[in-house]
């Protein structure tokens, strides 16, 4: 019994760890997360907003497809307890204030999201004018984000 | 018996008011963020443009413009505490919120044109360095604000305390130019401008801004002028 018990344990050890993994799995995963946005951003930026003479729509729409998909993918799992210290790729920049405003924190999490599919929508229908402006509304959420739990370098 | 004296010229007064739009305007997208953020970038080179516009004219410029004319020395700072200062420009203390002013714009240019926000928004000489040295320099950037912000504080309480109090009005001065002083007081009026020496600091100004945009607004001004832009991918 007390075995059957402590093997249950281990799994549920186990399982819970696989979500998200250690401190540095999750740390590192985040930052690598980021570091494909901003691939993808900078990519639409430069198209859509810097030199709109170079839009190429397939890439655009490649592009806020693969942000799209980074909003939706959970990423508010990879915060788990403690990850407000150790080192990824780098140390991390999250402030310790993360985990008293969650409420914020959320609400930013789901305006993302929103405003993400919908520049996956304008990026669809080609629209450079409307992509400029929906990837503005899409900046405007990383830099709330930024603002409130990021430490500044 | 109070005369009327010309104090600050226009191109001074010009570069006041263009400062207080371009600083509130950088302000502002800057907080906002998002698609104004390319905003920012744009009044932050108009401050830059202003800034070094300032620092050439306060060696040529006319009389209360010039630097030398109210740096505040030890002395002249002593004086005016003492109540013995009598001039008409900058006063000695004034003068040091002047400097701060100056020199924490320049920083704040200074660290702005390589910054980036890791978002989308990169300075135009970013590209010059690497990214870690952006990112402290970012930080630097955003700080230096509370630095301004106190500045302007004072600056505006200054302002307000010699209106009120003391009964002066600096504001309607820094429109018109022209200060109402008692006649004992009451030096020549500043110099006129010297046409060529404004042409100069302001083609100084303009070339260092079109200098660290890389030439960009070439871009914009040649199809107005139906010039075919042989430009190619500048940026790769």
């Amino acid at each position: 019994m007390k075995n059957k018990l402590a093997i249950a344990l281990a799994l549920g050890a186990v399982t819970t760890t696989a979500l998200a993994g250690p401190v540095e799995d999750q740390i590192r995963f985040r930052q690598s997360a980021y570091s494909f946005l901003g691939w993808n951003t900078a990519k639409i930026k430069a198209q859509a907003a810097d030199h709109p003479e170079t839009f190429n729509k397939d890439q655009v729409i490649a592009a806020a497809n693969a942000i799209a998909a980074v909003a939706n993918s959970g990423l508010n799992e990879l915060y788990g307890e403690g990850t407000d210290k150790g080192t990824g790729w780098k140390p991390t920049r999250l402030k310790a204030e993360y985990f008293e405003k969650q409420a914020e924190v959320k609400e930013i999490d789901a305006t993302f999201i929103k405003e993400a599919n919908e520049l996956q929508k304008v990026a669809a229908s080609g629209d450079v004018a409307a992509i400029k402006t929906q990837f503005g509304k899409v900046g405007a959420t990383c830099k709330s984000c930024h603002d409130l739990i990021r430490v500044r370098e | 018996m109070k005369i009327e004296v010309h104090v600050w010229d226009w191109p001074l007064r010009l570069f006041h008011w263009l400062l207080v739009l371009a600083v509130v305007g950088a302000y502002a997208t800057g907080k906002v963020g998002g698609e104004w953020t390319d905003w920012h970038g744009r009044f932050g080179s108009l401050v830059l443009g202003l800034v070094i516009f300032r620092l050439i004219w306060g060696f040529i410029g006319s009389t209360h413009a010039r630097f030398i004319n109210f740096f505040p020395t030890f002395s002249r700072l002593l004086a005016h505490l003492k109540g013995d200062w009598h001039g008409v420009g900058h006063n000695p203390v004034g003068a040091l919120a002047v400097f701060a002013l100056l020199a924490t714009l320049l920083f704040l240019v200074g660290t702005g044109l390589f910054a980036n926000d890791d978002i989308a928004f990169e300075g135009p000489l970013y590209y010059l360095i690497d990214k870690d040295f952006s990112d402290k320099l970012s930080g630097l950037h955003i700080r230096s604000v509370n630095v301004l912000l106190v500045l302007v504080a004072v600056h505006v309480a200054a302002i307000s305390f010699y209106q009120h109090v003391k009964k002066t009005d600096l504001i309607k001065p820094m429109l018109t130019g022209k200060k109402q002083l008692p006649k004992s007081l009451a030096p020549s009026s500043a110099q006129p401008v010297g046409v060529l020496r404004f042409v100069f600091s302001l083609l100084l100004a303009v070339t260092v801004v079109w200098s660290v945009w890389g030439g960009d607004p070439l871009k914009y001004l040649t199809p107005l002028a139906g010039v075919q832009t042989a430009q190619a991918n500048g940026k790769s």
